[in-house]
């Protein structure tokens, strides 16, 4: 089931992500490889602190999530 | 105890900024690119504590994986993956000294294992990409932007070490920390490790001090110490020459799960094609004689 969440992002690590939610709750995202976006992608929303929304799964076998799609919401 | 001389220019407890060249503090070692650094992995001193691993995580954001129990005592990640690496083995042994061991107590062995940054690196050679690089410090690092997730690398890596993740499609394994040591921090496990089991240094220089390492616990009684991975010695076999992360052991390699003899398999492959080759002409030989004896 596709989930969303809101936050900025505070971590990268390759394809890895940290996002911060509105309620200061820290989620692990590993970006998917349908997602159309590439790893390249996620150091500039860290480094402009971009408000984004990502859609995700939950991730098999993983204590982390899926990330699917990223839309930058400023 | 001997303190470098660089801890008394930071006596504040809380810093603003990162202090330049911190590994001279943690390690007692320099970052400069051009030199070869690694791990010496002193396994005698390991108490399986899974520090490392958890640093690791944390520094590289990685995700838990494998979840649920082994089976395999207190090992918890069960082997080096996409998502795990360092991965710490518990090796339960029935008895490992005979004059001090209480009947029935059981004697562990603990090892903390790593990608081992091969000097002539198998996965680089194989990676058609040239997504797999030789680092300026010597390390073997997956460059995720040009990774093609063909998996190549796979089943080329003696060790098992790399893995293509499930969810991005893309090799990855330990980078030894590079953007630490391009930001002079010393690895997030080795700094991590409460009994220097890891110790991370300029590779020379390890290994000199894993050979005298060897030396001392031969002189204690500890006959079957050995290293794993240094020039010469049992690891650096099959052309690989050495590893920049290499082990300090006192048991056969296979109990820790390594390969006694690993070996390069780009020496493979003249003997392959040429065998391939002969293969086949040997076959067009016996079919124009057939088709000769025909006409």
């Amino acid at each position: 089931m596709v989930q969303t969440v809101e936050g900025m992002v505070t971590i990268v690590q390759e394809s890895r992500f940290q996002l911060i939610d509105d309620d200061g709750v820290a989620h692990l995202f590993l970006l998917s490889r349908h997602a159309a976006a590439e790893p390249a992608d996620l150091a500039p929303l860290q480094h402009r602190q971009t408000r984004i929304r990502v859609h995700y799964r939950k991730a098999r076998n993983l204590i982390g999530q899926m990330a699917s799609s990223i839309g930058v919401l400023d | 105890m001997e303190m470098h001389p660089r801890v008394r220019e930071q006596t504040r407890s809380e810093f603003d900024t990162l202090i330049p060249d911190e590994s001279e503090l943690t390690a007692n070692v320099r970052i400069e690119p051009g030199r070869a650094y690694g791990f010496f992995t002193d396994t005698t001193v390991c108490i399986g504590c899974k520090a490392c691993e958890v640093a690791c995580k944390e520094w590289n954001n990685l995700p838990a994986d494998n979840i649920g129990l082994t089976g395999e005592s207190y090992d918890n990640t069960g082997a080096l993956s996409a998502n795990t690496w360092r991965h710490v083995s518990f090796i339960e042994k029935p008895v490992l000294r005979h004059d001090l061991q209480q009947p029935f107590q059981s004697g562990w062995l603990m090892m903390s294992d790593v990608c081992k940054h091969c000097h002539n690196a198998p996965c680089l050679e194989a990676c058609p990409t040239g997504a797999i690089f030789k680092t300026e410090f010597d390390t073997v690092v997956v460059q995720q932007d040009i990774c093609n997730g063909c998996g190549y690398c796979v089943p080329a890596c003696p060790f098992g070490v790399v893995d293509v993740s499930k969810v991005d499609g893309k090799a990855h394994k330990c980078t030894l920390c590079y953007d630490r040591l391009k930001g002079g921090l010393e690895p997030a496990c080795a700094k991590s490790c409460p009994t220097d089991s890891i110790q991370f240094g300029e590779l020379h220089k390890l290994q000199a001090r894993a050979q005298e390492r060897v030396a001392e616990l031969h002189a204690l009684g500890v006959a079957n110490a050995y290293l794993y991975g240094t020039p010469g010695a049992a690891g650096a076999t099959g052309d690989l020459q050495y590893l920049n992360a290499f082990f300090l052991l006192t048991d056969r390699p296979e109990t820790y799960n390594l390969p006694a003899a690993p070996t390069r398999p780009a020496n493979r492959v003249a003997p392959a094609l040429t065998s391939g080759l002969a293969t086949v002409a040997g076959l067009a030989v016996a079919a124009l004689a057939l088709f000769a004896r025909r006409w």
